[in-house]
């Protein structure tokens, strides 16, 4: 992070697909600070995903500049660590790995760290507890329902006490009641863990829950 | 949870795909494991021929087989070999077969067995005081005496085949004989036979001074080589010899080809089991592409999902190896167990170096077998593994 309090620096951020033909990014400007929390708003293959995934390191851009918690993306060959340790994920479908128990599930970015199995362990637990899943700790993931499925997810996200977590769609695949129970959540989590919090959804009242709103259309941010 | 417990817990994700491919490398395993028992069984038997106090010279009539059958020699020949430098001591035998099918017992618990399905019971006929040429330096029970008419021993072979002991009689060319001691000299030509006074045998089998083989046992600064070609030169066209050696080089021959055959049927197996593997082993990456782009996007190295997949096939063929070993061992030992002559040939090998070699293969086709599917896996896209449905 630099001194202007930025965690998040974009500045005209390009990426295309396809020889070019498709352009998902084509110029974006973004400063997120420290600790806060936006959401990404724009219609289908307006680019939103693409910029979640620039942000977070799962694919790098063709022009342009990008700089999260301090570090330039365009030049870091150490993308693994860098996710590792400053980015959670949650997924619209939560991808977690069904034969795996719950705490499990949570312990699983936690490889890449020093902690010993005791302090994953104790790490998950904790993380389970603030979601309100410490009962289901021992359970695999088929036997959850939809939003406890996403609760995991949230928990195994904050797991290795990252800068930012990014979100996408979290709500996508869930009943509006839960959706805001998890939206909830997030929230709650965003202020207590101090995070970051970035996340993407094409559901205006999703959206509204967000301190700013970041509208993309045609691969630049509409401020 | 640790790395490893992970590792060892994704092959049973899909528990039959992952049973089929241990079947499949269990099968390379078990004909492995069990053939090296057989053969290296086989060889130490072979080893034991070579004993020491052992005649290291055969003699026989030049024309008949290696074990003498078929032709006879003057008795009086193994004096006359004895006089011939670097000879230590010689002694003539008589090889003869109990074709008779009157194998009678005359104690309630023993069972009555056709030997040898092709010539009977092999019968040997010596002087007492030199079974030590035959191999023989100790026995259960006492040697038969000279003069005797009614006594023989048994090697441990017939002494299992037919269920015999100290004490107990059998009938051979329509007479009784009693068992008064049995032997275990290792051999297995030698333990598969019955062994009775020189003369006796030549007596029943109208051989009088006659004997198929003369043992002779060198001088100990002699070289077998050299006293062989003595006798030969000695009698041309006459007597032919064959050392101890040759005889278990060209038994060792054999098992040379067995085992050949047998590395051949086990690379077959073993490369029928590595494709199961790969197969295996790709089908799972391919259905957990998105659960490696979520292990990517969580910060997994590429070199911990190689690790993953690779861990996961070689937990695959390590258990195929415990399966393949464990029947293999059961197996030999039940068959050796229920055909008690072929069990008495053949005292199956326990060397570590055959478990060594099992365990090798089922690491290295755990290796190659899952090094495309774990390379495939590592050099995914985090967003394209994340968007495959």
């Amino acid at each position: 992070m630099n001194n202007t309090g930025n965690i998040i620096e974009i500045k005209g951020l390009k990426k295309s697909y396809d020889n070019g033909k498709i352009k998902a990014l084509n110029g974006m400007d973004l400063e997120v600070k420290k600790g806060e929390f936006i959401s990404i708003m724009g219609p289908s293959g307006s680019g939103k995903s693409s910029l979640l995934n620039m942000i977070g390191a799962l694919d790098t851009a063709d022009e342009g500049s990008i700089k999260v918690a301090g570090i330039d993306l365009m030049k870091t060959k150490k993308l693994n660590k860098f996710r590792s340790k400053e980015i959670g994920f949650v997924f619209q479908m939560h991808n977690l790995i069904p034969n795996l128990s719950v705490i499990e599930n949570v312990e699983i970015p936690m490889f890449e760290t020093n902690a010993s199995s005791t302090e994953m362990k104790e790490r998950a637990v904790e993380l389970l507890k603030a979601v309100d899943l410490e009962d289901k700790i021992g359970q695999k993931p088929t036997k959850l329902s939809g939003g406890e499925r996403q609760r995991v997810a949230i928990a195994r996200a904050l797991v290795n006490h990252p800068s930012i977590i990014l979100a996408d769609e979290p709500t996508g695949s869930l009943d509006s009641k839960t959706g805001e129970v998890i939206l909830n959540l997030l929230k709650d989590l965003h202020n207590k863990e101090n995070v970051t919090l970035v996340m993407v959804t094409h559901e205006p009242y999703v959206g509204n829950m967000a301190e700013r709103i970041v509208t993309v259309l045609d691969g630049k941010a509409k401020i | 949870m640790s790395f490893l417990s992970l590792v060892v817990k994704n092959p049973f994700r899909n528990k039959t795909r992952s049973a089929l491919a241990i079947v499949g490398i269990a099968i390379g395993i078990m004909v492995i494991v069990a053939l090296g028992m057989v053969t290296g069984g086989l060889k130490n038997s072979t080893q034991s021929t070579l004993k020491a106090g052992a005649a290291e010279i055969t003699v026989i009539q030049t024309g008949s087989n290696s074990f003498g059958s078929g032709g006879t020699i003057n008795e009086s020949t193994a004096a006359e070999i004895q006089n011939l430098s670097g000879v230590k001591d010689t002694t003539g035998i008589l090889r003869a077969s109990n074709t008779s099918s009157s194998i009678a017992t005359t104690t309630s618990n023993s069972s009555q067995s056709s030997f040898g399905t092709g010539g009977g019971l092999s019968i040997t006929g010596i002087d007492a005081s030199q079974l030590g040429l035959l191999g023989i330096d100790s026995l259960n029970g006492t040697s038969f005496t000279n003069t005797s008419t009614n006594q023989v021993i048994m090697g441990k072979t017939v002494v299992q085949d037919l269920n015999k002991t100290v004490g107990d009689t059998i009938d051979l060319y329509g007479q009784n004989f009693t068992v008064v001691g049995t032997f275990e000299t290792g051999s297995f030509l030698t333990d598969a036979g019955i062994i009775m006074p020189l003369a006796t045998l030549q007596n029943l089998t109208s051989n009088q001074n006659k004997v198929s083989d003369i043992l002779v046992k060198v001088t100990d600064n002699a070289n077998v080589t050299t006293v062989s070609n003595e006798i030969n030169n000695a009698y041309p066209n006459q007597l032919t010899t064959t050392t101890a050696a040759d005889q278990a080089n060209r038994i060792n021959q054999g098992l040379s080809f067995i085992d050949t055959a047998s590395w051949a049927i086990s690379l077959l197996a073993i490369f029928i089991g590595a494709v199961g593997v790969i197969n295996t082993m790709i089908m799972s990456v391919y259905e957990r592409t998105r659960e490696i782009g979520v292990l990517k996007a969580v910060g997994w190295t590429n070199r911990r999902i190689l690790g993953m997949i690779l861990g996961e096939s070689i937990v695959l063929t390590l258990i195929a190896f415990v399966v393949g070993t464990v029947v293999a061992v059961v197996g030999v030992e039940l068959i050796l167990t229920l055909s008690p002559s072929v069990g008495g040939i053949i005292t199956p090998s326990f060397s570590y170096d055959i478990f060594l070699r099992a365990f090798l293969v089922a690491f290295l086709v755990g290796v190659f077998g899952g090094l495309y599917p774990a390379y495939r896996a590592s050099r995914l896209s985090p967003t394209e593994a994340l968007r495959y449905e």
